[in-house]
């Protein structure tokens, strides 16, 4: 709630503050095992990433783990095995007629490195089906210019503790700046909104619109394609995404950033207690194709 | 314990009235002290009869009172800047005497801090206060030219801010909802126009500025850290006066006036802003409607009945507004009234019964028509009675006491959503509670060497209904969201949670010499109601909570020790004190927070532990043509909170370890003055990452070692400089005006107020190019800023 608040100040005391790189001596710390697994209901091939976290300012790709084995087990037994292809990504590739599960299945992911075993568990939740891309050409808009701009209209299904990602894709590109990260819970922002049942509240159902370098909204053009999907999110991956977003954008907050918090994943080390950074989610995907008129 | 104390007073309290019964026959001289020139009653004008060597100061209400054996005495009047006025008086019943001191004709000595007796910094009991004249402020190089006072108090020992722009300000390592700032008695919620820039107090209507950052006296309760009390001006109550300025930023115009000569009298004060005005050209065509602006508007009424009662009314409104076409506005400000009543019971009796309101409230409005809109708002409203009574039971004994009474109305956040003609309700329940008081004090001198200043106050907070309270289960973990186990309805001022506390306050003074006294202070203060804020600087929107079931009151204990002494005929004062500070069950939250329009909040707030010690020195040179002060604090403010920092102690964010500022004052002519201000400040801590990871094409920071603000940006420092032109000055000219000149931040430094992590740029993360990571200085102001103002004065 706070973001609509930050993003009508921030441009205010834009005009006279500045920013300069600097550089800044850190605390070293050892790499820790980073488990990036999102699966989802609607993809053939199911990718799960294992990396190594690096120091902050080291700007290389993370380092692939590419010994382990990992496993993804369905509450009635089905077992999926996750190969290692490069870099550290593991896959599943599914028939052509089977899917991972359906809402209400439990996943149970195991990794084993070098007999550390790390586990979680999570459940495909229901998504929101979507109605329809609304389209039309604004005037005077106050954090873009004059075009056309889209919304997404798609009605949360009543009871409480629905949570989404909203992915969009312009011309097949994932729209993936950080203030691009659209999350819902219920059809509003976060818990206790009182907007269950409802379609999604305003600035959710707009955040399918991109956002340029000045962080002005850009309009589509006629022709254009949009994309959107709706995956469903455990409570707690909501919460993951939510810390994801707010400490990715947390600098353009500016005096009123909040303090660094970390990611809580739902992954643990079985044999130990080592950190172990990402998480683990299973999503049922409602998607729609639009062409811009 | 507590008993124990309430004896001490009861016994310091009746041993001198039953003393009294055996003395000869007493009278008593009263009256008010005032300015020859408005009629503006002085505060801490001093009274003293030579005979006895004792006397009395002038209260807030520039009332005096002074009990002596019947006889022939020779009283002094004075207050520095003043001409001392000797009266040759013959006491043989109670007598009233009202006095007007003339402005100092010859103006060698120029005040700088204080305006008090010339030696009060030795001589008077109380400590860790500073006084600050609005002359002295309207002197100071400034930011756009604007007179700012809470600028102002930051260069002072122990007066400390976050940042630049940052809201409020910090006392001794309490957090900026922990000062109570009064404006003629009535509380004023957020002292800030645009974010922390200027402060809402128009220096034009403001007599008096006096903050007290220990050895609070009883009479003031409801916040941990400070007291700043600022009283405004009355209004010149013989001739009509008219005041202004034209700035950069504001253009101010003050009008005050008699409505009877010599009994009632007005200030009207106003304030605007006109970036929006000046930068609405220069504005894209879509943006043309965009405006930001604030303004604030001070009045003042008074009428002296008689010479036993007089009424003040009082009133602030003050406003920012920031509006974005039709489309979205933004706006808060803080609304206050007072209505005050002093009386004389007897000559020794002074009484001053205040009823206060006040508000502060903002509004967030977005909607492009009737169908889809989002319409915010959310306020903080008390109303409050507060009788104070003065004994001025004879020259070694003054009595304060009293009461208050608050009710509070809180309005968490009522948010209503329009879409597609769909309406949605956020709205969270308003809270209530009451908070009391009783107090009693007594400013006791014992001998030559000896004075003391003790009290109690006893304060009692009631979080009542109507409202649901929510109660819920401890974390599972240490230090994140606790969950909602159950909730209970409440009927209107039913009792949700009731808290007490005794206040216990003592200060002492010993005179080692004519020139130099120790003192030491002790305070116990409890707060009830709290500012709920996890950002760097509070933003506009964050809300005030209220003590509940779910969230203790604060509690602090304060003891101070210091050092005073006067040099070279009172020209230099030197002040040092020693400070240690315990804070009890203050307020931190959860990582990520939700703090706003969440009905659940109090499960995101962690109770924890705070302390604060330090050392601070002030040296003043307070006579001749270079004026000025030094000011140094070496402090430590810290924090242990359960599941922080892994429930170790960790520095605040707004600690800072060294705190230099040297402000001077030079009289180059009798047109011409010159000043500068130079800060030296040690770099906040703030939380840095180890590491980063990788997660759907994220690059997410992480701090493997969970330690908060475990690294320092760099150090601050700035230098600022001022001229004033003053306009020549001729018997019988009606206008007068000066023109100010500043450069603030001169040599162009790039202060930073914090340092960000994150991709490099606000760039769109590119396919197979790894994401770069950096650290970003934020810093508020990027330049010098030169400025000119032209203030004028018309009588």
């Amino acid at each position: 709630m706070r973001k609509i608040f930050y993003s009508i100040i921030v441009l205010s005391t834009l005009l006279v503050s500045c920013e300069d790189p600097i550089d800044v001596e850190l605390i070293d710390a050892e790499p820790l095992v980073v488990v990036d697994a999102w699966l989802n209901d609607i993809d053939k091939a199911q990718t799960i990433k294992l990396t190594f976290s690096q120091p902050y300012f080291d700007n290389t790709f993370a380092t692939g783990i590419d010994n382990a084995q990992v496993t993804v087990t369905r509450d009635d037994g089905e077992v999926f095995e996750f190969n290692h292809t490069a870099d550290g990504n593991y896959i599943h590739d599914l028939d052509a007629d089977e899917i991972l599960g359906e809402v209400g299945s439990q996943f149970t992911l195991d990794i084993n490195l070098d007999g550390q075993v790390y586990t979680a568990t999570t459940i495909l939740n229901r998504t929101a089906p979507i109605d329809s891309i609304r389209q039309e050409f604004r005037e005077n808009e106050i954090f873009g210019e004059d075009g056309i701009y889209c919304e997404l209209i798609s009605r949360d299904p009543l009871g409480l503790g629905d949570t989404y990602w909203i992915k969009t894709f312009k011309n097949g590109m994932y729209l993936n700046r950080p203030s691009e990260i659209n999350l819902a819970y219920d059809a509003g922002f976060d818990s206790g909104g009182e907007v269950d049942g409802f379609v999604f509240i305003t600035p959710i159902r707009e955040l399918i619109n991109e956002i340029g370098d000045d962080l002005l909204v850009v309009p589509w053009m006629p022709g254009e394609e949009i994309r959107v999907e709706v995956h469903s999110l455990t409570e707690d991956n909501f919460f993951y995404m939510e810390t994801v977003r707010d400490q990715l954008i947390n600098s353009q907050n500016g005096i009123f950033a909040e303090p660094l918090a970390n990611t809580k994943g739902n992954i643990t080390h079985v044999n130990g207690d080592e950190t172990v950074l990402g998480t683990f989610n299973v999503a049922s995907v409602s998607a729609i194709d639009y062409i811009i008129q | 314990m507590r008993l124990s104390i309430l004896f001490f007073l009861l016994f310091s309290i009746t041993a001198p009235i039953i003393s009294q019964v055996t003395e000869s026959e007493k009278v008593t001289l009263n009256g008010y002290i005032k300015d020859a020139d408005n009629g503006e009653t002085l505060i801490g004008a001093a009274a003293f009869i030579t005979e006895i060597s004792a006397g009395a100061t002038s209260n807030e209400y520039g009332f005096y009172a002074i009990d002596v054996p019947i006889g022939e005495y020779t009283v002094e009047y004075s207050y520095l800047g003043f001409e001392t006025q000797v009266k040759r008086i013959v006491l043989d019943q109670n007598m009233s005497l009202d006095i007007e001191l003339s402005t100092a004709s010859t103006k060698i000595e120029e005040v700088v801090i204080t305006a008090e007796p010339e030696d009060e910094n030795v001589t008077k009991v109380e400590m860790s206060v500073n006084k600050l004249e609005v002359s002295t402020i309207k002197k100071m190089p400034s930011l756009l030219g604007e007179v700012e006072i809470i600028r102002g108090l930051q260069l002072l020992p122990g007066v400390t801010t976050v940042g630049e722009g940052a809201s409020g300000f910090n006392v001794r390592g309490g957090s900026i909802d922990q000062n109570l700032i009064l404006l003629d008695e009535a509380p004023i919620f957020n002292s800030s126009h645009l974010f922390g820039f200027f402060s809402v107090f128009n220096p034009d209507a403001v007599k008096d500025v006096k903050i007290y950052k220990g050895g609070i006296p009883s009479r003031y309760g409801g916040r941990l850290s400070s007291v700043l009390d600022v009283r405004m001006k009355e209004g010149n109550n013989k001739k009509l006066a008219v005041n202004g300025g034209v700035g950069f930023i504001f253009s101010r115009l003050s009008i005050e006036a008699p409505i009877i000569k010599d009994k009632a009298s007005f200030i009207i004060a106003a304030r605007r802003s006109y970036i929006d005005v000046l930068s609405k050209p220069f504005l894209p065509e879509e943006q043309s409607d965009s405006r930001l602006y604030f303004y604030d508007l001070t009045l003042k009424a008074n009428y002296k009945i008689s010479s036993k009662d007089r009424l003040f009314l009082s009133g602030y409104l003050g406003r920012d507004n920031f509006v974005f076409g039709a489309a979205a506005g933004f706006s808060w400000g803080n609304s206050t009234g007072s209505f005050r009543w002093n009386h004389l019971f007897s000559e020794k009796l002074f009484s001053n019964i205040t009823m206060y309101y006040s508000d502060y409230n903002y509004k967030i409005n977005f909607g492009e028509d009737n169908l889809n809109a989002f319409n915010w708002d959310a306020s903080i409203i008390n109303y409050s009675i507060k009788p104070e009574f003065t004994y001025f039971m004879n020259p070694k004994n003054q009595i304060k006491f009293g009461g208050q009474s608050i009710i509070y109305e809180f309005l968490p956040g009522n948010a209503v959503g329009i879409s597609e003609g769909e309406v949605r309700d956020f709205s969270i329940d308003k809270k209530y509670a009451i908070e009391s008081g009783l107090f009693i004090e007594n400013e006791q001198t014992i001998n030559d060497k000896l004075s003391l200043n003790y009290g109690i106050r006893w304060s009692h907070f009631n979080y009542t209904g109507e409202g649901i309270a929510y109660t819920f289960a401890d974390a599972e973990v240490l230090g994140e969201r606790k969950e909602l186990v159950s909730t209970e309805s409440f009927d209107q001022w039913e009792s949700i949670q009731a808290y007490n506390n005794f206040e216990p306050r003592f200060a002492m003074k010993y005179q080692l010499n004519t020139t130099s006294s120790v003192k030491v202070s002790y305070n116990r203060m409890a707060q009830y109601i709290q500012l709920v804020s996890n950002t760097t600087a509070s933003t506009p929107i964050d809300i005030w909570t209220p003590a509940s079931n779910n969230i203790r009151p604060q509690v602090a204990d304060q003891v101070a020790l210091g050092y005073f002494k006067n040099l070279k005929d009172n020209t230099y004062e030197l002040s040092t004190e020693i400070y240690y500070k315990v804070l009890d069950n203050i307020v931190d939250y959860v990582d990520n927070a939700d703090l706003v329009l969440n009905p659940l909040v109090e499960g995101d707030l962690i109770e924890g532990d705070g302390r604060a010690y330090g050392f601070e020195l002030l040296a003043e040179k307070k006579k001749g043509v270079l004026t000025g002060w030094f000011s140094y604090t070496l402090a430590r403010t810290e924090r242990k909170i359960p599941g922080i920092n892994n429930s170790e102690w960790y520095p605040s964010r707004f600690d800072q370890t060294h705190n230099l500022s040297l402000s001077g004052f030079y009289e180059l002519s009798k047109r011409w003055s010159l000043s500068s201000t130079f800060s030296l400040i040690s770099g906040t801590p703030i939380t840095f990452p180890t590491s980063r990871y990788e997660q759907q094409g994220y690059v997410i920071p992480h701090n493997a070692l969970n330690s908060r603000n475990n690294v320092r940006i760099p150090t601050y420092h700035r230098l600022d400089i001022g001229a004033t032109l003053k306009g020549k000055e001729k018997p019988g000219k009606k206008w007068y005006g000066e023109w100010v000149f500043s450069v603030y931040n001169l040599y162009n430094r790039r202060n930073p107020f914090a340092i960000f992590f994150g991709p490099e740029g606000d760039t769109r993360p590119a396919l197979n190019v790894p994401i770069n990571t950096q650290a970003t200085k934020l810093s508020v102001i990027g330049s010098f800023i030169p400025s000119v103002s032209y203030n004028f004065k018309f009588n």
